[in-house]
């Protein structure tokens, strides 16, 4: 395909939607997986009476109430982004992917709040209804990718869309037979759990809380070795499903993205070891492990990259060719550009308050574990 | 095609659910800037406290703005896909713009968040107006698109060409031409907007639609419609914070919720005052102007009759007639021998460029059908609708003089309120005399009262004037242009009861479990803190 066919408008909205679904995904992946540590930490405390485990939950919950909503505002921006630049592509997913879209929706509506909830009413209500409260947010939260995974898989591999233009039924739920979906969603499931643990790991070493890290990092460790497994088999399945992005990502123009994201893999994989062994045997803190939470975070989004740009030139990938993005643009008036370029001047302003804010809500510990008494 | 009102039920209760919360969003900083400078002045410990609680309920309460915001977004892309077009071109630069603010609306709030109570009081007044500001601007431009659907600006004269006695939108900045051909495509195909836009290469088979991307800003409905929604959004968040402190001012007595209250009351009635009687006003002459149908079917006007007081208030002339139903019929039967062939070939439409546009399309028209559609009468189109607008007659009349009626009691409850909080020359001794206020328990019982009629007026005038404006609106998305039949979902899925029951289900259960959240951060005490401070080490 001529990229020079592809207007400017057209590359401008398919950038910032790489970019957003990129950022979207590394905040949303580092929040369901501490969710999950949160929720089972805190029920763990209440079964147990724990004041450790309850400290861990507390602190970690820290990192939800401080990303969550921050995490949703990208969610949005893609929305717009593809209703405003793509509104073909909107149109026909929101009719052939119905189910999974009213999955994702109706999981954001109970994720989003349950966060707030469940820490504002923490020592508020009573704890076993807490801890439900706990369970509710996080698992609410793998409603999210189990609907848009399915958009994702979709344009990878069109199983719903392919049925649809060859004139078949699709049915209530035939987006979830796309044989590329299932292992899309176990590797993003096993990475959130993953990401999770390493993000609490890096956190603990501010309060230099040895068994704490020692909870993140096995957390981490378990679900990258998990990962060992779920990984290739996404990736094989790419070869049988959509060989053109198998072959971008293997040998083609995004093989270095795909070799470094492998690299870093294997750092982490090593240091997580390590952070392992030290913390469980010789009950010490290496220098390093602070580094484990970005290190995953930075393998999340470069796989992000590399499962979205891999499509590249085309938006819709049909085995070994696609349909351009123009096929989905907008031209039904043209985009001011200018003005794109203030919203994303704003964005990158919000971006600095969030990371001014999350320094000092986790690092400066302005945001107390304990929560404020209020008198009146 | 299906019954629709199951749909537009299920979008109605997940915008009222947004409005709920939006209020507070845009109600409640008006509380905790309020309190804040009071404590940067006195370094009073309770106003400080007052902004924690109030900063509670706000976290808890944008949570579920937000979401209920994404599921009123994602709402009318899923269930309205057809609202897609509108969102690519004449809602694309606010709903762009709106990206700013939500954006920095949450990284504020955080921030305030984070930083309430480490540093100076001054710094978390300008975080709070910041954040303030940037919510306000999110109202602005979601409230520029809702007004476009109420009056489609930058359409000029497209929909007076089928409904005679509406007025030119503004200049045309729209291909009337190609709107034309799509609605006419729409007929006679029966298939609803979605149908087209989701045909790869749509977009450029169609072609530019709008030459002006900025013209939502330009739009007069937007500005009556800003001033009006968001000053009652900010009254209702703060009568809540009101009533709520009035009620623990009555239990317990205690003063330091009416030094509280004091804090916000007189910017609070300023609003009061000023909202119904000067945005008011201006929003119903936007109506007069722009939505003739809505204002016959608020004056309950089937025939048409002389008011000298509304006409003076809607036109400006005692002497003006109340325009009623009887002549929209009439101006509709003087389109009785123009045919829709008649303006589509004024448009320089042919039969054979709707034929082939339909078929770059992908969409199968019937000749027969196709012929059936153009031979259709303009009158019988016009008579059609104003049938159906007036069938709505009765709902929105009662419901506009039921507002007003809630309008007043909050406006009459905010002066006697000020009379009883104030000592305002004569009409404290007036007010003190009509209420029997002869002792503090009076005055306790007196406050609380009037606080909660406050509210309720202003919920209640709030949510009958939405339904006044969105029931008046139909039966069309975009005031004389679009039908809900014709942005409603493809997708069989949408139709099945099960789904509505279930996403109804879902929007309840979310919405009222976040509602008694909110009430439980208000209201209750931590008890259950011993594990957690054991925990972190923490004595006592």
């Amino acid at each position: 395909m001529d990229l020079s066919a592809v207007p400017s408008g057209v590359l401008v909205g398919l950038l910032i939607l790489q970019l957003s679904v990129a950022i979207h995904v590394v905040f949303v992946t580092i929040t369901l997986g501490v969710g999950v540590i949160t929720a089972l930490y805190r029920t763990l405390a209440v079964r147990r009476s724990d004041p450790f485990a309850e400290a861990l939950a507390r602190r970690s919950s820290k990192v939800l109430i401080v990303s969550e909503l921050f995490s949703g505002v990208w969610g949005t921006i893609i929305t717009v982004v593809l209703a405003g630049f793509f509104p073909g592509l909107v149109a026909l997913s929101t009719n052939l992917l119905f189910t999974p879209i009213a999955i994702s929706i109706a999981s954001i509506l109970i994720r989003i709040p349950s966060i707030a909830i469940f820490w504002y009413t923490w020592g508020r209500i009573r704890p076993e209804t807490h801890v439900l409260i706990g369970w509710v947010m996080a698992l609410s939260g793998f409603g999210v990718p189990l609907g848009f995974r399915a958009l994702f898989s979709e344009i990878t591999h069109p199983h719903a869309v392919g049925l649809y233009l060859s004139g078949g039924h699709v049915g209530l739920l035939t987006a979830y037979s796309n044989p590329l979906f299932w292992t899309l969603y176990l590797h993003t499931v096993l990475a959130t759990i993953s990401l999770g643990g390493f993000m609490i790991a890096s956190l603990e070493t501010l309060t230099k809380n040895v068994r704490g890290v020692s909870i993140g990092v096995s957390f981490g460790l378990i679900f990258l070795v998990a990962q060992l497994l779920a990984g290739p088999l996404y990736w094989l399945s790419l070869r049988y499903y959509s060989p053109y992005v198998y072959q971008n990502v293997t040998f083609g123009s995004f093989m270095p993205l795909f070799v470094i994201k492998m690299i870093l893999a294997v750092i982490l994989l090593i240091v997580s070891i390590y952070t392992w062994a030290m913390t469980s045997k010789l009950n010490t803190i290496p220098r390093l492990t602070w580094s484990l939470g970005p290190i995953a975070a930075t393998i999340v989004f470069l796989g992000e990259i590399l499962n979205d740009s891999s499509r590249y030139p085309y938006m819709v990938v049909t085995g070994d060719t696609g349909i351009s993005p123009v096929a989905f643009s907008n031209f039904y008036m043209e985009i001011p550009l200018p003005v794109i370029y203030i919203i994303l001047g704003f964005l990158v302003i919000s971006i600095v308050v969030f990371s001014v804010a999350a320094y000092y809500a986790l690092v400066k510990m302005f945001l107390r574990e304990i929560p404020e008494e209020v008198e009146v | 095609m299906s019954d629709l009102s199951p749909l537009l039920h299920l979008s109605a209760l997940g915008v009222y659910f947004h409005a709920i919360f939006v209020s507070l969003t845009l109600g409640l900083p008006l509380v905790i800037l309020s309190l804040l400078i009071q404590y940067a002045r006195t370094n009073d410990p309770v106003y400080l406290s007052g902004v924690r609680k109030v900063t509670a309920v706000l976290a808890v309460n944008f949570a579920l703005g937000a979401v209920t915001g994404t599921l009123v977004e994602f709402g009318l892309i899923q269930v309205w896909p057809g609202t897609i077009l509108v969102i690519a071109s004449f809602a694309l630069a606010p709903l762009a713009l709106e990206l700013i603010a939500f954006a920095m609306e949450i990284v504020l709030l955080v921030l305030f968040i984070v930083t309430l109570g480490r540093i100076r009081a001054l710094y978390s007044i300008i975080i709070i107006v910041l954040y303030w500001a940037f919510a306000l601007f999110s109202g602005v431009l979601i409230t520029a698109v809702n007004s476009w659907l109420m009056a489609p600006w930058g359409t000029g004269g497209v929909a007076q060409a089928l409904y005679p006695f509406m007025p030119a939108y503004g200049p045309l900045y729209a291909d009337a031409a190609k709107l034309v051909a799509l609605k006419i495509v729409l007929l006679a195909s029966g298939s609803p907007l979605q149908e087209v836009l989701q045909v790869p290469e749509a977009s450029s088979e169609i072609g530019i639609i709008l030459t002006d991307p900025m013209i939502a800003f330009s739009n007069p409905y937007a500005l009556a419609s800003i001033l009006h929604n968001l000053t009652a959004a900010i009254i209702i968040g703060s009568g809540v914070a009101l009533a709520a402190w009035g009620y623990r001012y009555y239990k317990t007595g205690d003063r330091r919720y009416l030094q509280l209250i004091k804090a916000f009351a007189i910017p609070l009635f300023i609003l009061i005052l000023i909202q119904p009687t000067v945005f008011g006003h201006f929003m119903g002459t936007m109506v007069v102007q722009y939505n003739p149908t809505k204002f016959a079917l608020m004056e309950g006007a089937e025939k048409t009759f002389y008011n000298p007081l509304i006409a003076f208030l809607a036109y400006g002339d005692p002497n003006h007639p109340i325009v009623g139903f009887d002549q929209f019929y009439a101006q509709c039967d003087s389109m009785k021998n123009v045919a829709l062939k008649d303006l589509a070939s004024s448009l320089g439409l042919s039969k054979d460029y709707i034929l082939d546009l339909s078929s770059k399309l992908g969409i199968s028209i019937d000749p027969k059908k196709l012929d059936q559609v153009l031979d259709t009468s303009v009158a019988d189109v016009c008579r059609s609708d104003l049938d159906a607008a007036l069938s709505r007659m009765r709902i929105v009349h009662y419901s506009y003089f039921t507002k007003i009626a809630f309008g007043i009691v909050a406006f009459m409850s905010a002066i006697a309120i000020m009379s009883v909080l104030y000592d305002v020359p004569v009409l404290t001794r007036l007010t003190r005399g009509i209420l029997r206020i002869n002792s503090g328990d009076s005055e306790r019982r007196w406050i609380f009262i009037l606080a909660s009629l406050i509210l309720l007026g202003a919920v209640m005038s709030s949510a009958l004037g939405w339904l006044v404006r969105e029931v008046g609106r139909k039966p069309w998305t975009v005031y004389g242009l679009v039908y809900p039949s014709e942005v409603v979902s493809v997708s069989p899925i949408a139709y099945q009861t099960s789904f509505v029951l279930v996403a109804a289900f879902i929007v309840l259960a979310v919405n009222l479990a976040g509602l008694l959240a909110m009430y439980i951060v208000a209201t209750r005490e931590l008890r259950f803190l011993d594990l957690l401070k054991r925990g972190l080490g923490v004595r006592g």
